[in-house]
């Protein structure tokens, strides 16, 4: 992932007001969460596994954080049961940035995303946007959070390898 | 060996009116929604979510102190949490494990499958190991007094295990109705946001309002 793709999601969470985040970090994503661990507008956790994740951005929230989980792919998956929990039972709007490995046009053998990704996403009723262009990212960001804070709600946006590399 | 509901009832005698308490799901929930009717109370942590819910609380409200009342099964589900809450040591968090050292033992005449706590596991030890300092095990309600106590008044984080009764066969009346996680949102969120001056809920109507 180059630096400037990594510096277009940073900038889209602090357009978009997030200033608290948690996640686990990937390969695909590193330069998003060094960028994070850094920052000092915005507050990264660094966690043992992306459920717990969920649990530390559902209690910033009712202390009146703007949180974001920044979730590799496959953590997704393991953050399933809490953040279905969360956007189901609870309704706590929880912005979830994604690194889409395995969508259509990524080289490596990982289609296993592509039947968990979206699928999964639809089952726990968080409605998301796939973003394929670069251009988009920041934008897509803002409008995503907005829509999530408004409709508490969680909400995806992931981020494709047209996007990001 | 002293019992779940002994405990909740002594805390619900002690804690101050502004500490944040979040309980994880089960006899935590319905046990502190029955002895305990304050604005202050978010319920429900599902499995694995308690300890962490009230960190990410302490985190964004470093000048509250909160309080998980959580359970063995429930925290070793995500176990990892207690070094991250040692790597930020957040001063203002105590973690209270209810540990009958079983799996849904609470709802039934007999003890369930054991935990990790049922063999070898020592969950303060853990703590401990994880590099939260303040850790201690208790079995009687002086002692638990005391140790909330202190966690109340002295820097954290805050580790505390309480060996309860296997089985939950002493309960509170079903008096009160424990609010459900949409209803209790709602209510948390605004007594935080009157009393900590932050926004949570917002508006209502987004841009337009």
């Amino acid at each position: 992932m180059k630096p400037e793709k990594a510096q277009l999601v940073v900038q889209g969470l602090k357009e978009a007001g997030v200033d608290f985040t948690a996640g686990v970090p990937d390969a695909q994503f590193i330069e998003v969460y060094k960028m994070l661990a850094e920052d000092r507008d915005i507050r990264y956790v660094g966690t043992a596994n992306e459920a717990e994740a969920v649990g530390i951005g559902f209690g910033a929230w009712f202390g009146g954080k703007k949180p974001a989980l920044i979730l590799a792919t496959s953590g997704l998956l393991v953050a399933t049961y809490h953040l279905a929990r969360v956007n189901i039972m609870h309704e706590v709007p929880l912005l979830v940035v994604v690194p889409y490995r395995g969508d259509i046009g990524d080289p490596r053998w990982l289609g296993l995303y592509k039947k968990t990704t979206e699928p999964g996403l639809d089952a726990m009723d968080i409605p998301y946007r796939v973003v394929s262009r670069s251009a988009d990212i920041v934008r897509t960001i803002k409008e995503c959070n907005e829509s999530a804070r408004a409709w508490l709600k969680c909400i995806a946006v992931v981020l494709n390898e047209e996007a990001l590399w | 060996m002293v019992t779940r509901l002994a405990l909740i009832r002594e805390l619900a005698a002690i804690v101050p009116e502004d500490i944040l308490v979040v309980s994880s799901i089960g006899n935590n929930s319905a046990f502190w929604g029955q002895l305990a009717e304050r604005e202050a109370n978010l319920f429900h942590a599902t499995l694995g979510m308690c300890t962490p819910a009230a960190f990410g609380l302490a985190m964004a409200l470093p000048n509250r102190k909160v309080l998980a009342l959580d359970a063995d099964g429930n925290l070793i589900l995500n176990l990892g949490v207690l070094g991250t809450i040692a790597n930020e040591n957040p001063s203002n968090l105590t973690i209270l494990v209810m540990d009958n050292r079983n799996y849904l033992g609470s709802h039934k005449k007999e003890p369930g499958m054991p935990t990790a706590t049922g063999g070898k596991m020592k969950l303060h030890e853990v703590a401990k190991g994880c590099g939260i300092e303040s850790a201690w095990v208790v079995h009687d309600v002086p002692t638990f007094r005391e140790k909330i106590q202190t966690s109340f008044s002295k820097a954290g984080p805050h580790f505390i295990s309480a060996q309860i009764e296997p089985l939950d066969l002493e309960r509170p009346g079903r008096e009160k109705r424990v609010p459900d996680p949409r209803e209790n949102k709602y209510q948390f969120a605004k007594y935080i946001e009157r009393t900590a001056g932050v926004e949570i809920l917002g508006g209502g109507l987004g841009n337009f309002g």
